[in-house]
């Protein structure tokens, strides 16, 4: 199974990457970060849909992706 | 005896039973810190925080992640008008500011920020006319309030905003009189809404917004730990955690978030129909009393009215209705500047200002007892 982490810099972005995401059909879960970002703590949105596809809709949505990684299980 | 509360421009009495019950609930519910951990307690209180921030950020046609809650709406402006202007630059604020604006500005000044007072003018197209003489290259900020908490009259903002728009100076709004009552959007053209959550919005005290179109970011006068960027000393550079440092109240997000899904369901047409009624009845019935001076220069209003009676010191008159069951609000408002404007220092009006649960009966019963005060005195 593959999947991949979308880190985003704050709570209120994480929710809304949920919201902006599931409206559009693609399921996703917040978790937070285990390993912190230079910047500090933050939240991961995992999915398992495209990130070509899943980054450019955050983006377009005013969230700004501080890095992402799939992972495969 | 039975208090019939008509000082609603003050803070909204009764809340719905909606707000009440979304209280209550999230103090049980809504145990754990929102944005400071990823354990079911947060995530729990950030999921219901954000549903509320969206719903808010709806109301007024904002993202929202450019909606930040604050304690009031003297703190949003506060945070506003601060981390725009610098010291060296001019800023207009309209003669009829409350005090959560005209105090600020005030400090300002005291700073080296020039302030310049546009006069509220007798019609709406004078107002914008003294605003635009004032507006000029080395303004970087108009203030003016939605509707005046003291006479309740509504402001030509829209006009002051394309003004302001033109000349590429930001807009900030004090909506505190006007949110929930008349539509207040950022089309409308202003770069800030500020507002608080317990009037218009029916929401808990303790709970207010501030709502920004995203073109201008805000220099902070509170700084501290936003749950975000925790390992630089540097404050959060973007909205909403940067001007939300410390824990949000959350029990209060709650009850606003059912307040303002109270004024949807009820719609902000029946609440202005219904409370204009009210303050039409008011007018009608106290405009024959002797001695009776009515505050009402303007196109448009809210239902405020702002009144003084046959020579009465305000705030004599307003002890004397609370003494006969009726509570408004007498003195000056927080708000020197327009009781300046009005010609009403030192004693100020009585400010009559009803709300959704207001009923005709109780107003009534108001005019009669001020009827009653002519007659006979205090």
């Amino acid at each position: 199974m593959t999947y991949t982490l979308i880190s985003v810099s704050s709570v209120t972005y994480a929710m809304k990457s949920k919201t902006v995401l599931n409206n559009l059909g693609h399921y996703c879960e917040i978790e937070r970060q285990e390993k912190n970002s230079r910047t500090g703590c933050g939240y991961l949105i995992r999915i398992k849909d495209d990130p070509s596809v899943i980054v450019p809709i955050l983006e377009r949505n005013g969230i700004r992706v501080r890095e992402r990684k799939t992972v495969e299980r | 005896m039975k208090q019939v509360y008509f000082d609603n421009a003050a803070t909204t009495y009764p809340k719905p039973p909606s707000v009440s019950e979304a209280v209550k609930s999230a103090v049980v519910k809504y145990g754990g810190n929102p944005g400071r951990g990823g354990h079911a307690y947060s995530m729990n209180a950030a999921e219901m925080v954000y549903s509320v921030r969206e719903k808010a950020a709806a109301f007024f046609g904002a993202e929202p992640e450019n909606t930040a809650f604050t304690l009031n709406c003297t703190h949003s402006l506060n945070l506003a008008i601060k981390g725009i202007v610098r010291p060296g630059e001019r800023m207009v604020i309209s003669s009829m500011e409350h005090n959560a604006v005209a105090r600020p500005s005030y400090a300002l000044s005291k700073q080296g920020v020039r302030v310049d007072v546009a006069k509220i003018g007798r019609t709406d197209s004078e107002t914008v006319s003294n605003f635009k003489q004032l507006i000029g290259p080395d303004v970087s900020l108009v203030v003016c309030t939605a509707a005046s908490n003291v006479t309740g009259r509504l402001n030509p903002i829209r006009e002051i905003a394309d003004i302001c728009r033109k000349s590429g100076v930001c807009f900030i709004v004090d909506g505190a009189q006007a949110c929930g009552v008349v539509p207040l959007k950022l089309s409308d053209g202003m770069n800030f809404i500020c507002t608080a959550g317990h009037k218009g919005l029916y929401g808990p005290t303790g709970t207010g917004l501030l709502v920004s179109d995203g073109k201008y970011s805000l220099r902070t006068i509170i700084e501290g730990g936003t749950g975000a960027t925790s390992a630089e000393l540097e404050q959060t550079g973007f909205m909403p955690e940067r001007l939300e440092s410390g824990t949000l109240n959350t029990v209060g997000i709650a009850g606003l978030g059912a307040g303002i899904s109270y004024v949807n369901s009820v719609g902000m047409d029946y609440i202005k129909s219904h409370e204009n009624e009210l303050s039409g009845m008011f007018l009608d019935g106290i405009s024959g009393l002797p001695d009776i001076k009515i505050y009402r220069d303007g196109e448009k209003f809210v239902p405020t009215v702002a009144f003084n009676l046959a020579g009465i010191p305000s705030e004599r008159l307003a002890g004397a209705l609370s003494e006969g069951g009726f509570a408004l609000r007498g003195g000056l408002q927080c708000a020197y500047l327009a009781h300046r404007s009005l010609g009403t220092l030192p004693d100020g009006a009585v400010r009559f200002s009803p709300s959704v649960f207001s009923s005709a009966k109780d107003v009534l019963l108001l005019i009669n007892y001020l009827k009653k005060i002519c007659k006979t005195g205090l």
